[in-house]
This record gives C-alpha cells, structure tokens and sequence, in this order.
C-alpha cells in the first residue's frame, strides 16, 4: 500500500519539481542536520544536567527555560526539511525500515520532552533540586538521549539501506 | 612538492582500505564511521550555536557569557576531536579524491576562517568581557557571533556537498 502511493508521489509535479534542481536535496539535508544539531545538542545539556554530569551553573529548570522553546523551533525546521526530503525521494523514504523506526522515535522524544517540559513548568523547585527531583528524571534523561542517538544514526542509514528493499 | 603520492600513500594503506570497505567484514564501517562523525558534529554545532545566539543577545541571556562559555564550550572542543578523528579516517579512506574536491576545500576555507574569527574575538572583544559579561555584547561580539553562526553553518553545507560530488 505504501509502495504505490510512493510511486504516485514520486510522480506528482511537485515532487518532479523538486528532483529537477539537484541544489535542492543536499541544501535541504544541510538544514536538516543544523536543525537536528541543535536539538540534540539542547536535549544533551539538559540530560546531562539531568543525570548530574558536568559543571554547576543553570538550574534544570532555566536550563530549560531556555533551551526547549528553541528546540521546537529546530523540530519545526526538521520536520518542514524531512517534508521536503520526503516529497522529492518518496520511494528511498517509504520502503526503508530505517525511515519508520526513525519517525517512530521522533515521536515517541517529542511526547517525552513535551511531558517533561509541562512537568518541569508546574514543579520547577521540586526539579531543580537533586534530592527532591522526581526518580523518573534519569530515566529520562537516558532513554532521550538513546533516541536522539538512534534518530541520526537512522537518518544516516536511510541513505545507505533504502537500496535493498526498493 | 607535489602532495598527490602522499595522498595515494595514505589511500594505499591497511586502514584505509578498512574505512572504504575492501576488506572482508569492513563493508558498515564507513557509514559506521559516518554516522558518528555526524553525532560529533552535531555536538559541535548544536552548542556553538548556543553560544554564538548568546553573542547575538538572541538566547541565553540568563547567563554571563563567560559563564555559559565555560559550561558549554568544553563540549564543543571534545565533540570537536571526535568529529576530527571520524573525519580523518573517512578522508584516508579516499585521501586523493577528497584533496581534489572542490566543496571539501570549501568546507576547509570555512573551518580556517572560523577559527580566525574565534582567536579575534578572544583577543579583542573577549578581553573587555567583563563589562558587558551579563548584559547586551557589544556590537564586536554580535559581529563574531553572527560570522561564527555563518561560518559553521558553511562547514555542514559543504560538508554534506561533498557526499553528494565524491566520485
């Protein structure tokens, strides 16, 4: 089912468009990675400050104040540039494994940092303090910095496994 | 001097033959390789960005700035020599191919001027950080974090142009 609308999509104007300006592909990926670059950087500062590794400085809940209103603003960038990667290369996307079990981590990491962020808003001291800091934030920590790993190490395999199931 | 039997040297040995995947069992260990190149790189990017949006006045601004350079930046240098170290390998693997590359050398202007950047900001407006270390950087600051911003962002465009010419 997915193969043949992959193959219509392949062949719509827009997408025709799209594989017709060989600049638009690799500019696209560019953006995608500056966009991908920032969000994981932001979840690893946070996380890290999460699991209680680095130096002193910002609580958790500045930390976050700051850096999770940015990292929408990446994931709407990445998903507007994944958008375009998907109308242009349809078939490469839709038959890869590697592509599923990224957009299946990508939601599962933007539930979680939502969750978390709504948390944080309402109990900020309860956060910001280690010893009071809800069990579940190491957790966390781990399993979204796991994700974010396994998101880019998906996002490089599309390219080099798509070949084998289309 | 010519550079090139150096290059084909280098190609010609064990570990690069490993990295392009011509010996037996080593056909993942460029994307591999890649792959964590890109995880580094991420790093570095993701938290210069940090701190070249806090030069800009745009983000941040909670911090000192040389407060937020010393909880971050330690990060960057460290992801810095992992993304080297993958990167080093990936270029051995095809050392003469990517010496020629056009958008390899660019990616390499751009790293150049980049650091350039980052040692005349140290030494100029970094010096005086201290009267503006919490507050609105001068207009030297914003300048070096708009550069830094532009300059990085070239570094991953040429980046991922070079894996689109390689032949």
């Amino acid at each position: 089912m997915l193969r043949p609308f992959a193959d219509w999509l392949d062949k719509t104007p827009l997408s025709q468009a799209l594989q017709n300006h060989l600049w638009i592909i690799p500019t696209s990926q560019s953006i995608h990675i500056v966009a991908v670059s920032v969000l994981f950087a932001s979840a690893c500062v946070i996380n890290l400050r999460l699991l209680g590794v680095g130096r002193g400085g910002r609580s958790v809940s500045t930390l976050s104040a700051t850096l999770v209103p940015w990292m929408w603003r990446a994931l709407a960038v990445l998903l507007c540039t994944g958008a375009i990667q998907i109308i242009a290369e349809p078939v490469r996307q839709f038959v890869t494994p590697a592509f599923w079990a990224k957009m299946t981590m990508i939601v599962i990491v933007a539930t979680m940092t939502y969750l978390y962020a709504r948390s944080l808003r309402r109990n900020a001291p309860l956060w910001d303090t280690p010893a009071t800091r809800p069990a579940s934030a190491k957790f966390f920590a781990v399993i979204s910095t796991l994700l974010w790993l396994g998101i880019i190490a998906c996002g490089r395999f599309i390219g080099y496994t798509w070949s084998f199931y289309a | 001097m010519s550079l090139a039997p150096l290059l084909a040297t280098i190609k010609g040995w064990p570990i690069s033959a490993a990295v392009r995947g011509d010996l037996p069992g080593t056909e993942w260990l460029f994307p591999i390789i890649e792959t964590l190149h890109v995880i580094a790189l991420a790093t570095v990017l993701g938290t210069i960005v940090m701190v070249d949006l806090r030069l800009l006045g745009i983000a941040s601004r909670e911090s000192a700035v040389s407060q937020l350079s010393r909880e971050i930046l330690p990060w960057t240098w460290t992801a810095w020599c992992a993304a080297a170290v993958f990167g080093t390998l990936m270029f051995m693997s095809n050392a003469t191919a990517y010496a020629g590359n056009l958008q390899f050398r660019l990616k390499f202007v751009c790293m150049g001027l980049a650091a350039l950047n980052m040692l005349s900001f140290h030494f100029g407006p970094y010096r005086r950080v201290a009267l503006w270390d919490s507050g609105e950087p001068p207009p030297s600051a914003k300048l070096a974090g708009a550069l830094s911003l532009a300059l990085w962002i070239g570094v991953v465009f040429f980046g991922r142009w070079t894996g689109f010419t390689m032949t």
